[in-house]
Formats: structure tokens, C-alpha cells, sequence
């Protein structure tokens, strides 16, 4: 904030800020490669109607559980086909565009949320803190796939529930990690003098505050996408998620389950691409901390 | 006391992961759903039925092979009017506590059951029957409420008799906890829900269902497929079944094993809201959009890949072995461009979307759900407990849905197609006319009479596709080469029919 009036550092002959940062970034191997697979998937999502090369919902009973093609299969189905004859593959570039699409809505409704409750609660203090503190409290104490099998029981698995639920269940986290680091921040000398100068709160949380907690935000953000990736998988593989014929991956493990034991792949499968998309998320927020952490800073 | 410690041995023996099998003459069989209670009255599963049939006798017995009915707990039976059944009954039988079997227990049975307030869980297999009365020691009457011919069936089924004396102190809960009855084979030990060990009736009276050869039967409930796979491997189970197609497939192709497989009375098929509870304008109203689906869906690909086995294509709303249940009506062969056809005739060129419901079979649903969707029904799936559905199905909020019904083994059409067509909560077409026949055809005593207005029903429901009949099912029996056993096709286990190789 003040490196550009002091003297002392506009001479300085040094790397800037920037270049640091990408240096950093580059020298880890970590964030690397979360962020390739995750940007890999999210291209394959993207483009799936182009990619996947068959109809994902194209029923065929005659050729079942065909195997993939490292088991013996064909090129026609290179990761064999499911219990209706349905091709893998294309069922599986389609379910990226669900585990993704959930990730990401899911985190950013619950991020709306956690983080106007988080910073209310940490630059005004008092009771809002204490009323934001309980809410926070009573959320922690309910156990989230309890209770959104319960809600989804009740109003019926689709896709729009499920974002719904989640993001209306995920921002437990975010409160309580914007509440901290604005807490933080709003002692601060430059929002002090901002204070000083006249400026209003919401001039305040939006060009003081917020630019100084969002990295942390970030790494909450992609943390709790993985988590309602995995929330989703699970509520789908116990029926209760995204219903047929959309493919997703935990019910893609759930309709492999029964042959598991003389057709593994159908549930190894979209096991390992839900376990490589979740790593890869966990590893690029791991690696966002790392590379924007205010101690790594200088 | 002997029988107390030579239990106590079995169940130890049995606790241990004992590989108990033909060597020590212990049975090791799966059960995959929690039997509730063991009463066979206050139960409405396949598990009870099977207890059932092992733990007591009723008065008639169905042959299964050639539907015959001979006497078992009766010896001889007679109509003395439409509504008075006669019975000489058996001397010299006796319930496994020692309680002689005579009268007095047929009369306690009856009254018990018949009546409403008893509460006995599946009324239509009791609330026909008024009341007993006692002629002498060994010959009884059952009064019927109304005519109702299809008596004989239900007294060789799910009516059995029960000891008066014990029942009268025991009740259902104590009866499903310490079963006594008459049949050949006695309970030695209940854990409800979970473990179940029978004993060989040594004293099994010469019934048609033949004496007991395995000594000891212990059941366990093990819910996952998967688990009761693994342990069969193991050598911990001897037999399980209800075991689904593919599974089947794969095992039948290890020596070790013997799959059997055998049709089931169970029938499944689509129900349409045809009478519009669930909205007026609801598409499933206009019989050409009832055609479409029928059209629309290619049974015999859904039983030649996924039922495989013994199952069949069905075209009416019964099991074809059921007493009525007319196989030459209109049928729908699979063309989805005839459907398509339909549906813009219908008013619906481009399809229309519905809430789709099941309860079981999820994948045949899936597939079902797919070949509408070929032909421009969109689907909005909804997979609920069996319980959750039939209550929305009464409250008339399900448009289409995806059903079965198993007849609970009853060798009669009445038994479907009354139960569905009679203006009952769970009647989605509520036709006057059905009504009309079918009671014609449930309370004629004379087997012409009956078969005549049967078919006519069933074509009507056929004709004006009310449901879209889909396939019978039918049942895995997979066990090790040392069990011999021949399935029968009512999905009702027989421990009394098994024997060691």
C-alpha cells in the first residue's frame, strides 16, 4: 500500500510483488498440478457435448457391462459401458460437468453467505458478533449430511436441491474464517485512517477490508468446493442426489456397487476421477495458502 | 432339557465362524430383509412366508408342481353351502410343545384372525373369513362372510394354524418370539430381525409336504449381495437367493456352485393415473397416451438383458399361472414410432414431461425411464420407499409409476387384478364397468362364470391400457453342490425339499 510513495523501496532494484508471486507459484510443484487437473477437468466439462464420444443417456440392454479397454474391451467404448449399456467415458465427461457445476455454485452461495455474516460480525463487533457467533455455533452442531439426507428426503433429489441444500449448509467455514481475519484487518492503521477521512462502512469493507481477507477466502472457497463434491457424490450414491438418468459419479459408484465384486472398474472408475478431482482441488487450495500467505508475503 | 442343551451347543457351534455344513447337518442360509416378526400373521414379507411355510401346517396344501389340493392338517373338506366350509381334520398331529392338535385349535385360529381389531397385517388374507365353529373333536366349520371361491387357495396359504392354548397366553409378539406350530421344522432360537435357527420336527406327521431330511437350519439377515457373495465363498453360507441376474450369471460359471432359477408370481408394470387424481389435464387420462407408453417400451430386450431366467414378457394386469388370468388380449408390440405416432394424435407432437415413481428394482426403472424418454417422455425420476409410494399412490399424486405385486403367492387372478381394479385407494383407472365384472367374477362360485368375467376385465384393461404390463420376475437360488434342492415357482423357500448331495 505505501511501497509506491516511499522512497526508500521505489529504488530498490529488485523483483516486484508480481514476479515474486508467479516465482512462487511456479516453484510449486503442488499448486501445479491441482490447478492443471482441475483445469483440465474443467475443459472437459466444458466442452463435453464435443468430447464425450457417445450419447451419455443412449440406452443399449444388449452389450451390458462391457469391459473397458485395458480389461479386454473396444475402442468403441474405451472405459466399457454400465448396466444399461450406457457408454463410460461419455457418462463420466458429463458427470465432471455435475461434480463441477455443484463444487462450484454450492461454494459460492455458501461463500455469499459465510462471508456477509463473517465480516458483519467482525467489523461491527458486538451484538451482531454475538448473534452471527451463535448462528455459527448452532450450524457447527448439526451434522451436515444428516441433515441434508433429511432435506433432500423430504423435498425429492434433483440437481437444483442439491445445490441448494449444500450451498445453503457450507458456510459454516467461511463465517468463521472472515470473521477472524476481519476482526484482523479492521484494527488496522489504513482502515483507521479511512475511518478518519470520512469514508463510509460499506466504502470500508469493500476497498479496505475485503481486498486484504480474499485470499483466505480463496483457500476457504476451494475447500469447501471439495468438500460438496464429495457431499454430493455421497448423497447421490445413496439415491438421494442427482436422479437418472443425469450421470454423476457417486451414482455411477452406486449403480457399480452390486457388481463390485466381478466388475470392479465399474466402481473404480469414477471412484479414482471423484479421488483425482478432489486431491486436485484440496491441492490447489493448499497451495493458493502457501503462495498468498501474508508471512510468505516478503 | 436335552433339547435346551443341545440347542445351546448348536447356536455356539454356529456363533463361531464354524463352517458348518453337511459334516455336522447345519444349513447356513441368507435372508436379505429383517423379518419383523416371525408371526405369520403380523409380517407381509417373503421372509415370513417362507418361516411360515416351515413352522406350521395349514389345513389344504397346494402341490406346487401340479397345483393340486390335498388335505395336510384336514384330511377331507366339503361346501356344505356357498359360504360353509366342512373339515375333517387329521388325528394324532401335534404342535412341537406337545399341545394336541384338534378342533378347538382351528375354531381359536380363525376367530383370532378374522377378526379385524386382532389387527393381523394383510387383511385380505383373513377378512373373508367370519367365523369357526366346533362340530366335534376332529371336525370343524369355517363361516364365510360372503361367497368367496378362491377360499381354498388362501387356506392353503397364508392361513395356518395356530396352538389355541399357547396362542391365547403367548399373543403375537410372544408367538414371534417362541414359535410353536405343527410343521416340519420347530424354532429353536429367534434374535428378531437378525438369526433364526430351526430344528428337523422329528415328529412330523405324514403331510404332503414331505418329511425334513436337513437337521438344523440357521438363517441369518445379511442385507448386501455383496457380503452374502463373500461369504458363500468363504464357506459360512450354503445358500442364499433373491440373488440378482448378473450375479447369478458369474457364479454359475464356478464349479463349486449350483444356480437354480425359478418365475415368481411376482409381475411388474407401469400404473397410469388414467382416472386424473393427480390433475385433470394430466396427459395419462387420454387412452392414446396409455397406448404410447405400452408402445414405447421393449419388454422382451428388458427381459432377455436384465430379468433374464425364467421370466416372461406379461400382457395383462395377472400371473398367467393364476386361476382367470386370460392371456389372449390385446397386446402392444415394442414400435416407438406407432408411440410417437400416438402422442401427437394425443395432442403431444413433441412428448410431455412427467414425474416418474418407483420404489424397487432401480435399474429396471432406469431402463424403463430411458425408453420413454426415446420416444419424447421426459422423465423427472423419483426413487421412494415402498411405504412413501403406496401412500402417495392412495392420495392419487402419482401420475406414472413403476410397480409390482407378488399376488402374495396366491394362485388366483382376484388376487391382482381385484385388488387393483375394484375402486380401492390404490385404483388409478376407476372404471364402473371393471367394477361391475369383477365383482361378478370374485363372488361366482361356478369356475366358468368366473374365468368368462375375468377375461372380459382384463381385456377392457388391456384394451383401454390402463396399466402397460412389463414382465414377470423370478428368483436365484444359488447354493453349493452339496445342498440338492428344486426351486419352486412361488418364490416360497422349502427347507423340507432340500437335502444334502
Amino acid at each position: 500500500m505505501t511501497d509506491a510513495t516511499d522512497p526508500l523501496t521505489r529504488e530498490w532494484q529488485g523483483p516486484t510483488p508480481r514476479d515474486m508471486l508467479v516465482a512462487k507459484v511456479k516453484g510449486h510443484t503442488g499448486l501445479l498440478i491441482g490447478v492443471g487437473i482441475v483445469g483440465l477437468l474443467t475443459f472437459v466439462a466444458i466442452l463435453a457435448p464435443v468430447l464425450a464420444p457417445h450419447d451419455p443417456y443412449a440406452q443399449s440392454l444388449m452389450t451390458r457391462m462391457e469391459p473397458p479397454v485395458f480389461l479386454g474391451g473396444t475402442w468403441e467404448h474405451p472405459l466399457g459401458t454400465d448396466h444399461l449399456g450406457r457408454d463410460y467415458l461419455s457418462r463420466l465427461i458429463y458427470g465432471a460437468r455435475v461434480s463441477l457445476l455443484i463444487g462450484a455454485v454450492a461454494a459460492l452461495i455458501s461463500g455469499l453467505i459465510g462471508t456477509a455474516m463473517g465480516v458483519a460480525a467482525g467489523y461491527f463487533g458486538g451484538k451482531v458478533d454475538m448473534v452471527v457467533t451463535f448462528l455459527i455455533n448452532v450450524r457447527l452442531a448439526m451434522p451436515v449430511v444428516l441433515v441434508a439426507l433429511a432435506v433432500v428426503a423430504i423435498l425429492g433429489g434433483s440437481l437444483t436441491v442439491v445445490i441448494c441444500v449444500l450451498g445453503l449448509l457450507l458456510w459454516d467455514r467461511f463465517a468463521v474464517v472472515m470473521r477472524a481475519s476481519t476482526l484482523q484487518v479492521s484494527r488496522r492503521d489504513y482502515v483507521a485512517a479511512a475511518r478518519s477521512i470520512g469514508a463510509s462502512t460499506p466504502r470500508i469493507v469493500l476497498t479496505e477490508i475485503m481486498p486484504n481477507i480474499f485470499n483466505n477466502l480463496i483457500v476457504v472457497i476451494t475447500l469447501e468446493m471439495a468438500h460438496a463434491i464429495l457431499l454430493e457424490a455421497a448423497l447421490s450414491f445413496l439415491g438421494l442426489g442427482v436422479q437418472p438418468p443425469t450421470p454423476s459419479w457417486g451414482l455411477m459408484v452406486s449403480e457399480g456397487k452390486n457388481m463390485m465384486l466381478f466388475e470392479p472398474w465399474l466402481v473404480l472408475i469414477p471412484g479414482a476421477v471423484l479421488f483425482l478431482l478432489v486431491l486436485a482441488i484440496n491441492l490447489m487450495g493448499d497451495g493458493l495458502r502457501d503462495v498468498t500467505a501474508p508471512e510468505n508475503r516478503s | 432339557m436335552k433339547t435346551i442343551l443341545k440347542t445351546t451347543a448348536l447356536v455356539a457351534l454356529s456363533a463361531a465362524p464354524a463352517f458348518a455344513d453337511k459334516s455336522d447337518d447345519t444349513l447356513n442360509v441368507a435372508f436379505t430383509k429383517e423379518l419383523e416378526n416371525v408371526d405369520s400373521y403380523f409380517n407381509s414379507s417373503r421372509e415370513g412366508v417362507v418361516l411360515q411355510r416351515a413352522v406350521w401346517d395349514g389345513l389344504i396344501y397346494r402341490d406346487p408342481e401340479t397345483n393340486e389340493y390335498v388335505g395336510n392338517l384336514a384330511t377331507s373338506w366339503e361346501w356344505v353351502d356357498d359360504t360353509t366350509l366342512e373339515f375333517k381334520l387329521r388325528e394324532g398331529v401335534t404342535f412341537h410343545n406337545g399341545e394336541p392338535f384338534n378342533a378347538d385349535d382351528v375354531v381359536y385360529t380363525v376367530n383370532y384372525v378374522a377378526k379385524e381389531e386382532n389387527g393381523v397385517k394383510t387383511q385380505r388374507n383373513v377378512n373373508w373369513m367370519e367365523s369357526a365353529e366346533k362340530i366335534d373333536e376332529y371336525t370343524v366349520r369355517i363361516n364365510l362372510k360372503d361367497k368367496f371361491p378362491a377360499a381354498i387357495e388362501f387356506l392353503s396359504g397364508p392361513v395356518s394354524m395356530y396352538p389355541d392354548e399357547y396362542y391365547a397366553e403367548a399373543g403375537p409378539s410372544g408367538m414371534g418370539l417362541k414359535p410353536v406350530g405343527t410343521g416340519p421344522y420347530k424354532v429353536v432360537d429367534v434374535t428378531p430381525g437378525q438369526h433364526f435357527v430351526l430344528e428337523k420336527n422329528e415328529d412330523y406327521h405324514d403331510s404332503p409336504k414331505g418329511e425334513p431330511e436337513i437337521t438344523n437350519i440357521d438363517i441369518r439377515t445379511i442385507p448386501d449381495v455383496n457380503t452374502q457373495m463373500a461369504e458363500i465363498f468363504s464357506g459360512s453360507l450354503d445358500f442364499i437367493w433373491q440373488v440378482p441376474a448378473d450375479q447369478a450369471e458369474k457364479l454359475a460359471t464356478m464349479d463349486q456352485f449350483t444356480v437354480a432359477n425359478a418365475s415368481t408370481m411376482r409381475v411388474g408394470y407401469l400404473q397410469m393415473d388414467a382416472a386424473g387424481r393427480s390433475g385433470e389435464d394430466n396427459p395419462f387420462t387420454n387412452a392414446k397416451v396409455r397406448a404410447a407408453v405400452n408402445h414405447a417400451i421393449n419388454r422382451q430386450e428388458l427381459v432377455d438383458a436384465l430379468l433374464k431366467g425364467e421370466s416372461t414378457v406379461i400382457n395383462t394386469a395377472c400371473f398367467p399361472s393364476q386361476f382367470g388370468c386370460a392371456q389372449d388380449v390385446t397386446s402392444y408390440e415394442y414400435d416407438p414410432e406407432k408411440a410417437r405416432e400416438l402422442l401427437a394424435e394425443a395432442g403431444y407432437p413433441d412428448g410431455f414431461e412427467t414425474e416418474f415413481y418407483a420404489y424397487r428394482d432401480r435399474q429396471y426403472a432406469e431402463a424403463i425411464v430411458s425408453y420413454l424418454g426415446e420416444v419424447g417422455i421426459e422423465t423427472d425420476f423419483k426413487m421412494l420407499q415402498y411405504s412413501a409410494l403406496r401412500e402417495l399412490n392412495m392420495d392419487g399424486e402419482v401420475p406414472i409409476s413403476f410397480q409390482t405385486w407378488g399376488s402374495y403367492s396366491i394362485n388366483d387372478a382376484s388376487a391382482m387384478v381385484s385388488q387393483y381394479f375394484k375402486h380401492g385407494t390404490l385404483d388409478s383407472a376407476r372404471d364402473d364397468q371393471l367394477l361391475e365384472w369383477l365383482d361378478v367374477a370374485d363372488s361366482s362360485t361356478d369356475p366358468e362364470t368366473r374365468v368368462e368375467y375375468y377375461t372380459k376385465a382384463l381385456q377392457r384393461i388391456a384394451d383401454e391400457a390402463y396399466w402397460a404390463p412389463m414382465f414377470s420376475y423370478n428368483t436365484n437360488y444359488v447354493f453349493t453342490k452339496e445342498v440338492t434342492y428344486e426351486p419352486t415357482p412361488d418364490e416360497v423357500l422349502r427347507f423340507v425339499d432340500m437335502s444334502w448331495q
